[in-house]
């Protein structure tokens, strides 16, 4: 098991290094002719005390740009029987990839469900709309186009 | 994943997003973040209009479900649309993935 192991990841190597090869200079029909993704705002409401661990954790889904507003909860105080949910919120505006958007959604119910205190609500808006090239393959993170365009 | 929500934006003067937030509740919505904002508004349009605009705001963001949208709209209208102190302006927003909503909520909303 181990030697065929070892052939199978020679063979990956080797098929990772032709790939490598600077051999084709010229654009790839194939990645020139994606259609480009879809992008969305992400707004995620969560505590104060835990701004920094959500903005962390979204980082991981190759997310460029993310802002924080502070705000404040207006939940009525009967529904916090031991006034132990802060009342100062955070609100976290990213931009992601549409593709990337079940990922991140599950990720966070699952986290707002599990962490300490790191109750929270989030929901995704469409963007219709942009203007600038560079802009959105910033907020994309589609580094291949970069490479192609420079 | 579905779309059975929607975000309500409503821009107020300060001191108002508690007036919207009654009226909100009273819809069936049950909770609300507010954001503290600054406006900016034409000088000329304020003399043109003759009304004084506080540069001082209150967003205040609130998750609904669709089908009380349109009472929540036109009850914001009346408590604090443009002809009232609040000075109020509001919008909804489609929204497409929602998460961390409580049974709670859920069952206010529902009423």
């Amino acid at each position: 098991m181990g030697i065929k192991n070892k052939e199978e990841s020679n063979n990956e190597t080797k098929l990772f290094k032709k790939k490598n090869r600077p051999s084709n200079k010229k654009d790839n029909p194939q990645t020139s002719l994606k259609a480009p993704n879809k992008l969305k705002l992400l707004f995620t409401i969560v505590d104060r005390s835990k701004a920094e661990f959500y903005i962390d954790y979204l980082e991981n889904f190759e997310i460029n740009l993310q802002t924080v507003i502070y705000g404040r909860g207006t939940a009525p105080r009967n529904i916090d029987y031991l006034s132990i949910a802060e009342q100062n919120k955070a609100v976290i505006i990213s931009v992601i990839n549409d593709k990337n958007t079940k990922d991140i959604i599950n990720g966070l119910e699952e986290k707002f469900l599990k962490v300490k205190h790191g109750k929270g609500v989030a929901y995704t808006i469409p963007i219709s709309s942009m203007i600038g090239v560079l802009i959105y393959q910033y907020l994309s993170n589609n580094q291949e186009y970069r490479k192609e365009s420079i | 994943m579905n779309n059975e929500y929607e975000v309500i934006l409503c821009i107020v003067n300060t001191g108002f997003s508690e007036v919207v937030m009654e009226t909100v509740r009273e819809c069936g919505a049950s909770g609300g973040t507010v954001i503290n904002a600054r406006g900016t508004a034409r000088k000329e349009a304020e003399k043109i209009f003759n009304i004084v605009i506080h540069p001082e705001k209150e967003i205040v963001l609130v998750l609904i479900p669709k089908e009380i949208k349109e009472s929540v709209l036109h009850s914001l209208y009346k408590a604090v649309g443009l002809n009232t102190p609040g000075q109020g302006i509001a919008f909804a927003l489609p929204v497409d993935d929602v998460v961390g909503l409580t049974p709670i909520n859920q069952k206010n909303e529902g009423k």
